[in-house]
């Protein structure tokens, strides 16, 4: 392990995320924070400078470097990221500050605050640009824009986009993360386009078009997207969907390919379950008397189902069958490639095919079985990749549960909170319900989610590597 | 005409017999001296030691001078080279045998123009759609089709409680049978007859019709056999064709079975093959066998490359209880003891190949050939062309040669087949199927010049 090579990509992270501080620190100086932000930006920059200058400069990346950037430039990020809550004392506590600072980094959209409206402006934006920052990637972006990960590149971007398998649109990895950037990118300004139209404010559309594209859930408004009229609930479903879905499809849409997304397995399991969970929603709150709300079952749904979390209606008041159907939708999430989190549904689909023809196994002991998600052959190695992050899925989400429980919260809430930590949802149900907020938690199980909701965020073996002894050996391979 | 042949092993064997028989000169090429060898001991055919994909050994097999050349190794990718590199006259006609799925997968296909390649031919396939008939006609033990279909010849054993046993060709009409089709051959112990209105049918006879798709369930019944379809299918072996067979299975709704000894082909197969199950295990397994339930399939085909394994599976098979058993034989010296133990239907892949090549020998009008696996008796499609005496002329008034039978016509325009009779006249582009016994070959392919 070269730690100094690393810390000096991380640095280079630092800087880039002292870059995006400066709008903020812009609107800071209307508000009376102007101090407070430029303190802020500061020591952001000059970290990140001092990280820069004292490493060298001639970088060459290998397969351990690359995930120690992954994943210590996740951890670095998130630092300083926490730093405009602690330093404007927005934030009561420093496990607070870093709580909302991972929540928008790992486009959670959990927040710690009882009333949004009360904060400044700037916090406002800023929680909405770590959404937007985290949702692509940060990585991705410094694969995108960094030319001096040029070699590892394609080791950093494995490691930081979600799902079985990053498809690349071009043979060179950082034209492929450009690319996705761009598609991004174009996708935002077209929801903040339509939010103005709609007749959101500048701020507000700019905000909740970076919220929703990043699958995040932070809003300008305690009422969520429930403060807004019908039509721009609608197209938020519309853009929560495009957001859960594989970018690359978008890119080919975008190049001229027809209906790309009909053609793809996973988005067709993807759409299929969205729809299905929103009909069955709709339909056992009509039956069961609660009401015809096609739109609040669309788009609390769909805000689960793409681990957005915006809300606009208070499902913890709904029947216990809708809400164990969330729950359902919480753990399986959003496709790969996408800004959403979850387990991915092509894991999902994979895990229940694979265990389908076990079970035909016992019929046929001779029998040679395969897994194919569409036409595409699930090879054994990635199969048994995929049970394996179900199991670290399934135990990180026992052991989380069971430290929340451990700190005094109820089972529901626990179970919740530590299932929308690691899909990256927001609202759990119980105390951490929509109508409800994470700020009475306590420092100790703001640390527990705030593990939970990176562990998710980079599916795990990035993290965990970092744990490994074998990973900081000068020599490399002696576990 | 002169014919070089590359590639000596089943299927180019088989061609050079058929050809040289013919009167036809043939030079056989391949890499192997001892196949030559063989080749040359038993036919009167001309060898060349050497790689069918050098210019040089194809120049010293005469192919400057020849008419066809047939490549036909067990090697797609030499087959190919060879059409591409040879230079031959302007009238050489290429064939090349291009059997790997491979090649054909997703639906793409190679342009045979880019190799210089007339006719890419794979056996493999065709015997995989020959025995995909049989499967759908369960009685059948040979099935031909032209035309695309419209017109279909087969071969049926009359079973002794058969409606038909016992009567007369002319009875049979009387009553109303067999009018919409019209029975070509029947062969008897080891004699092929063309019937008249006074032969009669017995039980064990083996008809050849030729009728429409249609017609043919009705020929099933008089025979005394009843139609089923094809559910439950289990193929034995790793060949190509049990994979085209178990493809064309999945088109028509059935469900396959595979068995393949080769742990690596079963999993190629079970990758490849969406709806088969594939099973990794030998056809001679009986434990498996009947695990695998082989009594209630519906049929049990064995394809593997080995003709004792074929056979000894297919008798287990059988007796086991599969109600069709379909049997894979490369020798021809075990056709007839196959038929004596009791397995009736079997598929040749040097028949198949050979009937594939047979076609552009007769080049011309002649649009597809068959022939009947226990005789050398042909059906031969041919098309009327523009400029053809025949056209506008009654059947009744064309002297076919002793030994040959108009079995259909078949009319383009409204793709309608039509059992002929005397007074039926021959439109330009009317397809016809002669039926034809050897000796009669040869001047009914001068009656349909190009």
């Amino acid at each position: 392990m070269n730690l100094r090579e690393v810390l000096h990509i991380v640095g280079a992270l630092i800087i880039w995320t002292a870059v995006a501080m400066l709008p903020p620190t812009v609107i800071g100086f209307t508000e009376g924070l102007a101090v407070h932000w430029v303190l802020t930006f500061g020591v952001t920059a000059s970290l990140g400078a001092v990280m820069w200058f004292i490493t060298p400069r001639d970088v060459s990346i290998n397969r351990r470097e690359g995930i120690a950037i992954v994943g210590l430039g996740w951890l670095a990020v998130v630092a300083v990221g926490s730093l405009p809550f602690a330093l404007t004392g927005v934030a009561p506590t420093v496990a607070s500050a870093v709580f909302e600072s991972v929540s928008g980094f790992t486009t959670t959209g959990a927040t710690v605050f009882p009333v949004i409206e009360d904060l400044p402006r700037s916090i406002l934006l800023w929680r909405s640009i770590t959404h937007w920052m985290g949702g692509m990637g940060i990585i991705v972006l410094g694969v995108a824009i960094l030319p001096l990960i040029g070699m590892g590149g394609a080791q950093l971007f494995r490691a930081e986009v979600p799902g079985i398998a990053a498809d690349r649109l071009k043979p060179r990895v950082a034209t492929t993360a450009r690319l996705l950037w761009g598609v991004y990118a174009l996708l935002t300004v077209i929801l903040g386009i339509l939010y103005l139209l709609l007749g959101m404010s500048l701020f507000d559309a700019t905000n909740h078009a970076m919220s929703a594209l990043a699958t995040g859930g932070f809003s300008t408004r305690t009422a969520s997207m429930g403060a807004y009229s019908p039509a721009i609930q609608w197209v938020t479903i519309v853009f929560m969907l495009i957001a859960g879905t594989n970018f690359t499809l978008h890119y080919q849409a975008l190049t001229g390919k027809w209906f790309p997304w009909i053609r793809d397995a996973e988005f067709r399991w993807y759409a299929g379950v969205a729809g299905a969970a929103v009909m069955a929603v709709f339909l056992f709150m009509g039956i069961s008397g609660e009401g015809w709300i096609l739109k609040d079952a669309a788009f609390n749904v769909v805000a689960v189902g793409t681990t957005t979390g915006f809300v606009t209606a208070d499902f913890g008041a709904w029947p216990a069958f809708c809400q164990v159907l969330l729950l359902g939708l919480m753990f399986v999430g959003a496709m790969g490639g996408s800004t959403g989190g979850g387990f991915k549904t092509a894991r999902a689909v994979v895990v229940l095919k694979h265990a389908v023809s076990e079970v035909q196994k016992v019929l046929h002991p001779r029998a040679i079985f395969v897994t194919k998600l569409g036409r595409a052959l699930i090879r054994s190695d990635i199969l048994a990749n995929v049970l394996a992050f179900l199991a670290l899925y399934v135990a990180t989400h026992g052991i989380g549960s069971l430290l929340l429980a451990a700190l005094g919260h109820d089972l529901l809430t626990s179970v919740s909170a530590s299932l929308a930590a690691m899909s990256s949802i927001g609202p759990g149900l119980g105390a951490v319900g929509p109508a409800s907020h994470y700020g009475e938690l306590g420092s100790a199980s703001h640390i527990v989610l705030s593990a939970l909701m990176l562990l998710g965020r980079l599916e795990f073996y990035t993290l965990l590597v970092l744990v490994i002894p074998g990973t900081w050996s000068r020599w490399g391979g002696d576990l | 005409m002169r014919v070089v042949i590359v590639g000596a092993g089943e299927v180019g064997y088989h061609v050079a017999d058929r050809l040289s028989a013919e009167k036809h000169d043939v030079v056989v090429v391949d890499v192997l001296p001892e196949r030559l060898e063989y080749v040359q001991t038993h036919l009167d055919v001309a060898v060349v030691e050497g790689s069918g994909a050098s210019p040089s050994v194809m120049e010293s097999a005469g192919v400057r001078d020849a008419g066809l050349l047939a490549a036909v190794t067990s090697v797609d990718e030499v087959n190919l080279v060879c059409c591409m590199s040879v230079r031959g006259g302007k009238n050489l006609v290429k064939v090349a045998r291009v059997s790997n799925p491979d090649f054909y997968a997703d639906g793409a296909h190679l342009r045979p123009e880019l190799f210089g390649v007339d006719v890419m031919i794979n056996p493999e396939r065709e015997l995989a759609l020959e025995t995909l008939r049989l499967l759908e006609s369960t009685a059948a033990t040979d099935i031909a089709a032209f035309a695309g279909g419209a017109v279909q010849l087969i071969g049926l054993k009359v079973t002794d409680d058969a409606p038909i046993a016992g009567r007369t060709f002319a009875q049979i009409g009387a009553e109303g049978g067999l009018t919409s089709m019209l029975t070509v051959a029947l062969r008897r112990g080891d004699q092929t007859i063309v019937p008249k209105g006074a032969t009669e049918v017995q039980g064990g006879d083996h008809l050849y019709i030729v009728g429409t798709d249609n017609t043919i369930s009705a020929s099933l019944e008089l025979c005394g056999h009843k139609p089923t379809t094809v559910h439950r299918v289990m193929i034995a072996g790793g060949s190509h064709e049990a994979f085209y067979l178990a493809q064309l299975l999945r088109q028509h709704r059935g469900q396959a079975t595979m068995l393949v000894k080769e742990r690596d082909r079963a999993q190629e197969f079970a990758e490849k093959l969406d709806q088969a199950l594939v099973l990794n295990g030998d056809a001679t397994d009986v434990e498996l066998l009947e695990l695998e339930g082989v009594g209630g399939v519906n049929a049990f085909v064995a394809l593997t490359d080995h003709d004792e394994t074929n056979i000894l599976s297919a008798l287990l098979a059988k007796h086991a209880g599969a109600k069709q058993v379909i049997t894979l034989v490369n020798r021809m010296g075990f056709l007839p003891l196959a038929k004596l133990i009791g397995l009736e239907t079997v598929v040749s892949p040097r028949l198949s190949a050979a009937n594939a090549i047979l076609r552009y020998v007769r080049r011309g009008s002649v649009t597809r050939v068959a022939t009947l696996k226990d005789s050398e008796a042909e059906a031969i499609g041919f098309k009327v062309s523009s400029g053809s005496p025949l056209v506008g002329r009654r059947l009744a008034d064309i002297e076919f040669p002793e030994g040959s039978i108009v079995a259909a016509i078949v009319r383009e325009r409204d793709v309608e087949a039509i059992v002929p009779r005397g007074d039926d006249e021959l439109l330009e582009g009317d397809q016809v199927v002669v039926f034809a016994l050897p000796e009669a070959v040869a001047p009914v392919a001068e009656l349909f010049p190009s």
